[in-house]
């Protein structure tokens, strides 16, 4: 379906025609609004508990298993050492994971849905959109002083 | 707290430094005042200009979370315990992932200009007595942070001049202050941010030089680095292995994860760090600018751990702990070293800017928060035209800063970090509850808003009222009397818990109806409002 048709996209079942914008309150209850609430909270508790648990277990390994944090590696390099190090690598990887998966994961569904919520001819579903490149990101380059 | 000091820095560094510090101040104090909200619009004053690039709000993100406490207590903790003191700063960098993953995009969605708006959004019929109760958390945060920052200042000119005189204190405190005043009240948040940014970018700059000063006399070879650390740090071996300075028995153990607990969780809810998340124009632009903090906060981390470990290799334990028992000093006796006066002074000029510039920070989101929570919600009913809460907000500032420059001239001799942890403990115990039950929880209540602010707030600083702290010890405020029944040191490990409970109970016991819909504020904390 072309982009500017006037007739909104019925691909999903459950929104009727319409001819004005959808209320927060449809859109909650909207399954694939559920699933998308799903999916942000479950990546979100679960890389907080990976990243801040990970953390909070090494001071207390460190505090109370001390021998085992002692073993040496590679010099004087010892586990605690390297595992504190690990940290940081931790830290990065949740950080590129986390921009990966919200550009890719959630990004779409939410722009969709506050298409929606401005009634705005609908744009296409996410899974089209993604073919054509992300609006948002040549937006974040444009418009700024150079650096 | 100091036994010898002149021994720092010679005459030539001080003069430097102070020279600098004043370039630096005049500069920015001109393009702050400079790019100072022209018209009477609150919006600028409270966001600053909301079309900058992901880095610079990066950057600017980066200087509102580190403060001079990171530079140089962190350092100092490193360099005089070693493997303990790396674990803090561990603490400093993880803080950083709570506020990306669970915080950042959530609140800018949800908000507007202070935390009290995402919490109004959600219980639109009960937000006066809890924008009350969040100007209340917010003020005893932000102005024990900023005394912290004031005290760490004297501490700071105690390195160049030795024991200051009062007239000296005074002088320090009440010129230091007078400028963050300025910065806030007259140039708002985008003054507030030409600061950050410049701090921001001397800071990495600054640290990571450094940092690769000492690696390369270390031949890049970080084992050398490190026996030579354990060499001269007067433990041996034991400098590298966890417990030298929180090892002494279980008490201290769970006093240091204590501590830990209210970093982790605490940094995260600084009035400050939140307003900051507020600016950016988008929320892609926010992500962006977040991952850029990330990038930034772990790199000085990382730098300041290399820094402390150089110091201690280089200059020695003994100096350092002679020289300041905090270990304050260590990275300007280094710098000393390496660089001689000239790395000292650009060195001190950068601590003073990191003073400045998280102090106007706290002032400008202290500020907010009396004149759009408390003056325009709560006492004007929301009636308040925007020249009228400009004008509040501008003179809050003021008040502030006087409030803080009191306090902090009173408590001059009372140790920065102890000061910072309490802050740290009462965002961790009650702002942190309140906004993360706003965000997910869906029947969280105003009672239940009520009781976990004012009650984390008040179990924090009893707690801290009856431990080793304020009596019992010899390092106390009260040294001589006690009535200290709790033994840590940091409270959060049984406050924080308290918040979250006692938010909890709150709901639980308030009835059912009183749950305030949810469906529409999730739809916009996930999607965005329409006009967005």
């Amino acid at each position: 379906m072309p982009e500017f048709s006037p007739w909104p996209d019925d691909s999903s079942a459950f929104h009727a025609p319409q001819s004005r914008p959808i209320s927060p309150q449809q859109i909650s209850h909207d399954p694939e609004f559920r699933s998308l609430r799903r999916a942000r909270l479950r990546f979100a508790t679960r890389a907080t508990a990976l990243s801040v648990g990970a953390f909070l277990l090494y001071v207390l390994l460190s505090s109370f298993a001390p021998g085992v944090m002692n073993e040496p590696l590679i010099g004087h390099f010892t586990l605690g050492l390297a595992l504190g190090l690990g940290q940081f690598v931790v830290m990065a990887v949740t950080a590129w994971r986390y921009a990966t998966y919200m550009r890719t994961k959630v990004d779409p569904l939410a722009d969709h849905f506050r298409s929606q919520l401005r009634h705005e001819p609908l744009r296409p579903r996410p899974a089209a959109q993604a073919q054509t490149p992300a609006p948002a990101q040549a937006q974040g380059t444009r418009g700024f002083p150079t650096w | 707290m100091v036994t010898t000091s002149a021994a720092v820095t010679d005459n030539f560094s001080l003069q430097l430094t102070f020279v600098l510090f004043l370039s630096v101040v005049v500069a920015t104090l001109f393009t702050a005042l400079l790019t100072a909200p022209q018209r009477d619009e609150i919006g600028e004053f409270y966001l600053g200009n909301r079309t900058m690039s992901p880095l610079r709000n990066g950057l600017a993100m980066c200087g509102d979370y580190l403060s001079a406490a990171t530079l140089l207590g962190s350092t100092g903790l490193v360099a005089l315990t070693g493997y303990d003191g790396l674990m803090y700063l561990g603490g400093t960098t993880v803080a950083w992932m709570m506020v990306m993953l669970l915080i950042a995009e959530p609140l800018r969605r949800t908000g507007k200009f202070t935390l009290g708006d995402t919490v109004a959004l959600r219980m639109p019929r009960q937000q006066r007595p809890v924008r009350l109760a969040l100007a209340v958390c917010t003020l005893a945060v932000a102005t024990l942070y900023l005394v912290a920052q004031l005290v760490g200042s004297v501490a700071l000119l105690t390195q160049f001049t030795g024991e200051p005189s009062p007239a000296t204190r005074t002088l320090c405190v009440v010129v230091i202050g007078t400028i963050v005043i300025m910065y806030a009240s007259l140039g708002g948040m985008p003054g507030a941010t030409v600061i950050q940014i410049i701090k921001a970018v001397m800071l990495v700059v600054g640290i990571t030089v450094t940092a690769g000063w000492v690696l390369h006399r270390f031949d890049w070879n970080p084992n050398t680095l490190l026996s030579a650390a354990a060499d001269r740090s007067g433990n041996g071996l034991q400098f590298l292995e966890p417990g030298l300075r929180y090892g002494a028995s279980t008490t201290s153990k769970l006093d240091f994860f204590s501590l830990e607990l209210a970093i982790v969780l605490g940094l995260a809810a600084l009035p400050h760090v939140l307003m900051r998340l507020l600016a950016p124009r988008s929320v892609g632009v926010l992500r962006s600018s977040v991952v850029w903090a990330v990038g930034l906060v772990g790199l000085v981390c990382f730098a300041a751990g290399i820094v402390g470990l150089g110091a201690t290799a280089v200059v020695g334990r003994e100096t350092i702990a002679d020289t300041d028992r905090t270990g304050n000093a260590s990275v300007l006796l280094l710098a000393h070293e390496l660089g001689g006066g000239v790395l000292t002074a650009l060195l001190s000029c950068l601590a003073f800017v990191t003073l400045l510039a998280v102090a106007a920070g706290l002032t400008l989101a202290a500020a907010s928060s009396l004149a759009h929570d408390l003056y325009g919600e709560v006492i004007r009913k929301g009636r308040a035209s925007e020249r009228e809460e400009l004008t509040v907000a501008r003179l809050a500032g003021v008040l502030i800063g006087v409030l803080g420059m009191l306090l902090a001239l009173v408590a001059w001799g009372a140790n920065s970090a102890t000061l910072a942890f309490l802050a740290f403990a009462i965002a961790a115990s009650a702002l942190l509850p309140t906004l993360v039950y706003s965000l997910f929880w869906k029947r969280f209540t105003a009672k239940g808003a009520l009781l976990s602010l004012y009650g984390g707030l008040i179990s924090s600083v009893l707690l801290v009222v009856f431990s080793p702290v304020v009596s019992s010890t010899p390092t106390s405020i009260y040294p001589t009397s006690d009535f200290a029944w709790f033994p840590l040191q940091n409270p959060g490990i049984v406050s924080i818990p308290a918040g979250f409970l006692l938010g909890w109970l709150g709901t639980v016991l308030s009835d059912r109806r009183e749950s305030a819909p949810y469906e529409e504020f999730e739809v916009r904390m996930l999607v965005g409002a329409a006009d967005e």
